[in-house]
Parts: C-alpha cells; structure tokens; sequence
C-alpha cells in the first residue's frame, strides 16, 4: 500500500528537494538505519543502541577527538532542577540535529555545531526533570512540553505549525518523552506520579495532530480482563503506570513494545492489593489500534517506585539452535529479563545486583513474585540492591557481536519505609531510606542465561561523588561501547569491559551517545551537561 | 560506628533521609547524596502552584469539618461524597473560581446542597484546608515533617538487639565507650538505623599511594576515580597522579559494616535500633 507520504516522496524525488529536511520514512527501520541518518530517539526501533558502523574502531580510537562543541547559552537554572542538562538523543537527518532540554528545541549543523534555529517554550507547570528529544516524520518535527503540549514544529526553520493538549499538569502530569513515529502514527507517552493517576499511550495523527488511539495502563472497569488484580475501581482509576519513556517496534509483528511506571500510591500498597495490571510492566501494543497483545509485568504490586520503562530491546539470536525474536530488558527492579517478543513468553529472568531478595522466586510466567515483608515498613524493609532502583532511564545497548547486553546501574543495599498507613493512602505515602555500599557499575549480561560476563563498578565514598558511570550506552561493530564514566567519555572492549580510550568532558555523560556518518566521516554525539559535543578520528 | 557531634551527624542523615525526596522517580543514582529539598523546593520542582495558606487553612478546619466532612470525609479524603484530594474542581481551582461556584450553589443533580450561608473568607478558608490536605498528599517534600512521629517507630526487641551487638559490633564499639548516649543523639530512630547501617562518612577518606618511582604518600583523598588521583599530603600540599602510573591503597573504616550488611534481617536491623535507643 502507498501512503500519503510515501506519494509525497515520490512526488518530491520526481519535482527535485523541495524538502531539504524531509526524513524518508524507509529510514526507520528495525535493526538497520542508513549510516547517515539518525532518525528516531534510539537510533532504530529495535532499541539496541548497537551501529553499524567501523571507521572509528579498536584499532584508532586513540585518535578519537572533540571536533566542535555546542554550548547551550542564555537559558539559566531550569525550575526545580537547575543548570540545563542535555538528556534528548539527537535525531539527525540531512545533515542537522535536532536535539533538546525542557522547554527548548535546538538545531545545528551536524558538520560545524553551528546553531540554526531554536524554539522556546514556556511552561506553565509540569516537572522539568528531563527531554528525551524529538520525533520526526517528513519535515515536521514533534516535542512535548513539561506541561503537556504536544507541539508540531517545522524542521526548516522550528515554526510552530500546531499545537494540542495532550496531559493536565494540574493532576501533576508531565510530559518528557521523546515522541516515537511509527507509520502514520504518533506516539505520546506521559509521566506524573505525586497525585495518583493513571498513566496512557497516546497515537496521534502526524498531520493534525488528532487522537487516534489512547491505551490505558490500567483496565477500564472491574469484571475486564487485569481488573482481578486490583480491589476497586477507585484504586485502579488512580494506580499509576506512567509511559515516560520511548518504546520499541517490531514492523514485522507490528507490536509496540512499551515499559509502564510503577503503581500508585508509590510506596504504600496497602490500598491496592494484588498485582496491579498493566504497571512496571512490559506490555505489547498493535501499533495501529492500542490493543494488548501480550504483558509481562517484571515487578508485581510494586511498592518500591520501580518504574519498568527501561528500553525494551528488540534482538534476535540463537536460542538452543532456533532462531528466535527476542525481547530483553534491563529492569529497575534490579532483574534480567528475556522474553519471546510474539507472545511474551520468558526465557530468562535472574537478579543482575544483589540476589533479589524482594522476591520469593518466579512464577509460571517468569514474573518475580514480591514478597510482602519485603514491602517498605513503618521502621524499614531492607533490600540487598538500591531501594530507589537498580538502574533507570539512560539507555542500555545490545551488542549482537558479544551477544552481550550492557547497561549503567547502581548497586548496594536499601531500606524503604511506609509513612501513610491508613488503608486507602494517597501520593507516595512513604519513601527510600537510604542507600547503603552503594557501587556505580557498568553491567555485561549474557542474555542466554541472565549471568554478568563483566562489571565494571566503582566503590562508593564521599569524597569519590564524582566516580561512577553515567548516561546511557552506545555499542559499535568497530567492537567499542561508549559511555559515561568518572565525569569523562569513555570506550571499553565491550569483550572485556577494558578501557580503550577517555575524553575528559565539562561534564559527566547525560544522555545516550549516537553515531553517523557524513561527508565520509564517521562521527559520535555525546550530550554532557549543557553541552553538545562531536567526536572524530584526528587527521579524518 | 564512629562518635562524631550531633550536628555532623544531623547533617550527613538529613541528607541520606531527606536527600531521597529531592530525587524524582526519573533520576538515576540515588546514590548520590543531594542537598536538602524541603517543602518549597518541591513544591517548585513538582509545579504544585502557590502554597497553602496555613493561617487560613487553620480558619478552614473547623467549617469544613461541620460543613463538608460529613460527606467528604475527615482529611477531605471522601465518604459518600466524592473524594476532595483528587477532585478536578479542586486541583484546577485558582482563587475559588471553581471551588466557590460549586460550595454556593452545590451540585443538586448529585445530591449536594448549596451553602449560600458560608462567606467568601469562609469558602476561601475552607478551600485552603482542601488544598493543604492535597499539599500533604502530593508535596513528598513535605512528608519529613508531616511524619515525623512515624520515623520514632520501634517495633524491635531490645533485648535481643543487645546480644546482636555482643556478637557483631563489639569488636570495635562499646555501649559505655564510643557508643555511650548514643540514643540520645539522633532526632528520629530512622535516621540512627540508617547510621549504624552505613556510616557513610563526610569526612575525608585517606589512602596510601605508590607511585612509579618508588614514593610513598599518605594523604586524604580529593578526587579518585578510574582516571584521576588527587590527594592533599600530609604537608596540606596539592598532589596529583593519573590513575594508571600508581598503586592506591584506599583505609577501609567499614569493612565491619560492609560485612554485615548481606547478613541482617529486617529484625535484626529493628533489635539492633531499639538496643541502641535505649543507651541514653
């Protein structure tokens, strides 16, 4: 079938470049975008975070260096948050990245840093905690505002062509994700845990901005399909289940592969016994009407601010001699998992820090099945991993040439305790008490068997604060993973987790490296702090 | 368990304890100690709008509680009438603009009367209860002070906790040496178990370097990671090493704590509380 857009192409190939930012949708791909491209937040649908490409390699990563630097200027603290902070990836499309920071879009010239537009924005309330960045279909680009504006700009020059409302900040939404095109869809996922609501996947129509589908974390009413695992209406109405982060795509199956947010109220599950569908959970979506394929929740009756949005990877490797369509995750709740991504079945789940001693076990599905002492207490629960979680949004990577998935994480021991005790809580109703030997590690997982092949991690200690790994994780068939680490740009062997090369930046690492090629060169972006920084070989 | 002052003490735990309600959901490494968020700086953080007015929230209490509780519940938090903390009408109010049409003219249609005989100051009054009530719910900021008592919570067993310490912490703690008192210098239990379980300190760290010429430095650590180390010397002078050209050997004052971390239970933790609790 041929699109609108598709004619469009066409149309524009036949006339000459009409569009000089136009973004061919046969760039978005599953495993594979063109060298020169890097369309969607995480380069690809699959969320590997894993590049093709081999010009910078073991061989001359030494001769890695800074080849421009983009300094945002003229924007001081940002509310309740401070300094800017880079935490979008990049998307760049014909030469120009477009990337952002809560309430602000930037593009520049991939080549020099050169800024050629800016668009500001704002808010009128919101958190500004975070920008994953923006999407783009055609020549259009869409952000989402702290406050819930879902706002179409122009590429060419970020004029703002229209502009709906898409999350009520006074329920204490908020929106930060990076907005995910899949096919004529626009996906918009939303954040907001202090006031108990309930979290949605928008579509929406890239040309006017219209709803097409909304799906609902938690069943609509009591008697469908999940509501046994809630008491009430009331308690599913308002049980969480946030879906701030970009998700994945399988174009074959046509499933969304989406992480939700931990339930609510955050810490005090006293009023929402059972296990409290769709939350800290991964659940399959067909792309074109919302629906619930499958799910598979990694942190039942979650009492711990657990969100499960970390990326859901998309790969395929060989499983006892079969080909197999594969799904991994890195979870917050401090566990590995590996699923069947047509039907979700498990394949692996294990503890990657501590023994997971929140849990009493699995059951049939493979879910880990929490364990009520282990739910935060009036006088502390402890758990032998951070009670705040075990690793969180910056992206993990999967290397198909180490088969090995990687991801930043924290790890240590936590106590969490209850302070709303009365039966039906409201808000957070109790909270993370501490952190204890706390280490910063980088983590190489075998996805056959959930075991970690290498850590990298460092010791915990007041005057080490600025030792540890930070950002999210980029791998490269030239056999590097780039990440954060001791507020410098680091490459390890992603074989053997040995350090390759290090960049001392202004900053540590604070959102995912990406790489391109253009004029013939092979480039890597690393935002750190209120900086943008490209990386070339010397002497390219 | 070292025995430092009661300020440094107060310090390092309002930070372990009252750190965590600066760290929104969506940041990582909790790890990192934060400076202090109280209420304001959430509020501002979470984009919550103006603060209550407390003084007439005060006001507020009392004519809600013979006017509304009845069937909006006590806290606000609803009974038979619909729940005021999560309301629509509430969280979009600004000035009463939505909160006063509704108290004067009330909902006939879902059975709630008008109340034409309350006041503009007493809708005003009553508005800000509501909203001091949705603030305690939303403003985790705020949940320090607002529970305080609950962090005083004992449920352990002295007694046992004492033969917890005989066995575990003598080695290097006594009741009547370093340890003596020791109930009586933290404000809340919670923050003397987060003590004893990681003592993590703000003092300088100290470590023993080698360096490839044979040099041996004793000093305490400025910055030491996978790239760098900078130590300020016994003489107080600045030096400096990349990581890779020494040894370092880092004093490990914890190793007991450490140790004993993957071998508590949460009884353990609670015996060990109320033991020390009660040496004051």
């Amino acid at each position: 079938m041929i699109g609108p857009l598709r004619v469009l192409i066409l149309l524009t190939l036949l006339i000459g470049s009409l569009f000089g930012q136009l973004l061919d949708p046969a760039a978005l791909t599953l495993f594979n975008q063109p060298a020169d491209i890097w369309p969607t937040y995480n380069g690809d649908y699959s969320g590997r975070r894993f590049s093709s490409l081999t010009e910078i390699n073991q061989s001359n990563v030494n001769l890695l260096k800074i080849e421009w630097a983009y300094r945002i200027s003229g924007i001081g603290p940002q509310r309740g948050v401070g300094a800017p902070t880079i935490k979008s990836t990049p998307l760049m499309v014909n030469g120009i990245l477009y990337f952002t920071i809560p309430d602000h879009v930037f593009a520049v010239n991939a080549l020099t840093g050169a800024l050629l537009w800016q668009f500001d924005f704002e808010d009128h309330g919101g958190h500004l905690v975070g920008q994953r960045g923006v999407g783009m279909y055609g020549n259009w680009l869409y952000f989402l505002t702290p406050d819930g504006w879902f706002i179409s700009l122009n590429a060419k020059d970020g004029k703002e062509r229209w502009r709906h409302k898409v999350a009520d900040e006074k329920l204490q939404y908020f929106t930060t994700m990076s907005t995910m095109i899949v096919k004529d869809h626009v996906l918009v996922g939303v954040g907001g845990d202090a006031m108990d609501v309930r979290g949605y996947l928008e579509a929406h129509d890239p040309e006017t901005g219209a709803l097409q589908w909304r799906w609902w974390s938690e069943p609509q009413k009591m008697g469908d399909p999940g509501s046994e695992s809630w008491p009430n209406q009331a308690a599913m109405d308002h049980g969480g289940g946030m879906t701030w982060l970009p998700g994945t795509y399988d174009p074959d199956l046509n499933l969304l592969y989406w992480g939700t947010g931990n339930a609510n109220p955050v810490f005090a599950g006293q009023g929402r016994r059972g296990a409290n569908l769709y939350t800290a959970s991964i659940v399959a979506l067909n792309a074109d009407t919302g629906k619930l394929v499958w799910c598979f929740q990694a942190s039942p009756h979650d009492t711990h601010d657990w969100d499960n949005v970390e990326t859901p990877v998309l790969l395929d490797a060989m499983i006892d001699g079969k080909p197999r369509k594969l799904l991994a995750q890195g979870a917050r709740c401090g566990w590995f998992f590996l699923l069947d991504r047509t039907n979700g079945q498990n394949l692996v789940s294990r503890p990657f820090t501590g023994t997971g001693n929140w849990a009493k076990g699995v059951d049939s599905k493979g879910q880990p099945v929490p364990d009520p002492s282990k739910e935060p207490q009036v006088d502390g629960s402890m758990i032998d991993m951070p009670a705040m979680g075990a690793t969180n949004w910056p992206p993990p990577s999967y290397d198909p040439q180490t088969e090995l998935f990687y991801l930043n994480g924290t790890e240590g021991y936590g106590v969490a305790y209850l302070y709303d005790t009365s039966p039906e809580p409201e808000g957070y109703g109790g909270g993370g008490g501490g952190s204890f030997d706390t280490r910063s590690s980088l983590f190489a997982i075998d996805i056959r068997t959930g075991k970690v092949r290498w850590k990298h991690s460092h010791e915990s200690g007041m005057s080490r604060n600025d030792a540890g790994m930070s950002g999210g994780i980029l791998t490269t068939a030239g056999h590097l993973l780039l990440t954060g680490d001791s507020g410098q740009f680091v490459a390890f062997d992603p074989a053997s987790g040995n350090i390759l090369w290090h960049q001392r930046l202004t900053a540590p690492l604070s959102n995912g490296p990406s790489t391109y090629m253009l004029n013939g060169k092979q480039y890597i972006i690393a935002g750190a702090g209120d900086t943008l920084y490209a990386l070339t070989l010397a002497g390219k | 368990m070292t025995s430092p002052g009661r300020r440094i003490i107060r310090a390092n735990l309002t930070c372990i304890v009252a750190g965590i309600f600066v760290l929104s959901a969506q940041e990582p490494d909790a790890m990192r100690p934060r400076p202090a968020a109280g209420p304001t700086a959430t509020r501002e953080f979470l984009g919550l709008g103006p603060r209550p007015d407390a003084a007439a929230a005060k006001k507020g209490e009392p004519l809600f509680k013979q006017n509304c509780a009845a069937c909006h519940g006590e806290t606000a938090r609803g009974a038979q009438g619909p729940n005021l903390v999560r309301s629509l009408v509430v969280l979009h109010d600004e000035k009463e603009n939505e909160i006063g049409p509704v108290v004067r003219d009330g909902r006939p249609q879902a059975g709630m009367p008008p109340f034409p005989q309350l006041s503009a100051d007493d809708v005003h009054n009553i508005s800000e209860y509501i909203k001091l009530q949705v603030e305690q719910a939303a403003n985790r900021g705020i949940y320090n002070q607002i529970y305080a008592g609950s962090k005083n919570a004992l449920r352990g067993d002295p007694n046992k906790g004492s033969e917890f310490f005989k066995v575990h912490c003598t080695g290097c703690h006594s009741n009547s040496g370093d340890l003596a008192k020791i109930g009586a210098k933290f404000p809340e239990s919670s923050l003397m178990q987060s003590r004893f379980l990681w003592p993590a300190s703000r003092e300088p760290e100290r470590a023993t370097v080698s360096t490839l010429s044979g040099e041996t430095v004793t000093g305490t650590i400025v910055k030491l990671d996978d790239f760098d180390l900078a130590l300020r010397d016994s003489k107080g002078d600045n030096r400096y090493w990349p990581r890779s050209q020494v040894k370092v050997n880092v004093v490990d004052n914890l190793q007991g704590h450490r140790s004993l971390l993957p071998l508590y239970t949460d009884a353990d933790i609670h015996n060990v509380t109320a033991y020390l609790e009660t040496l004051k």
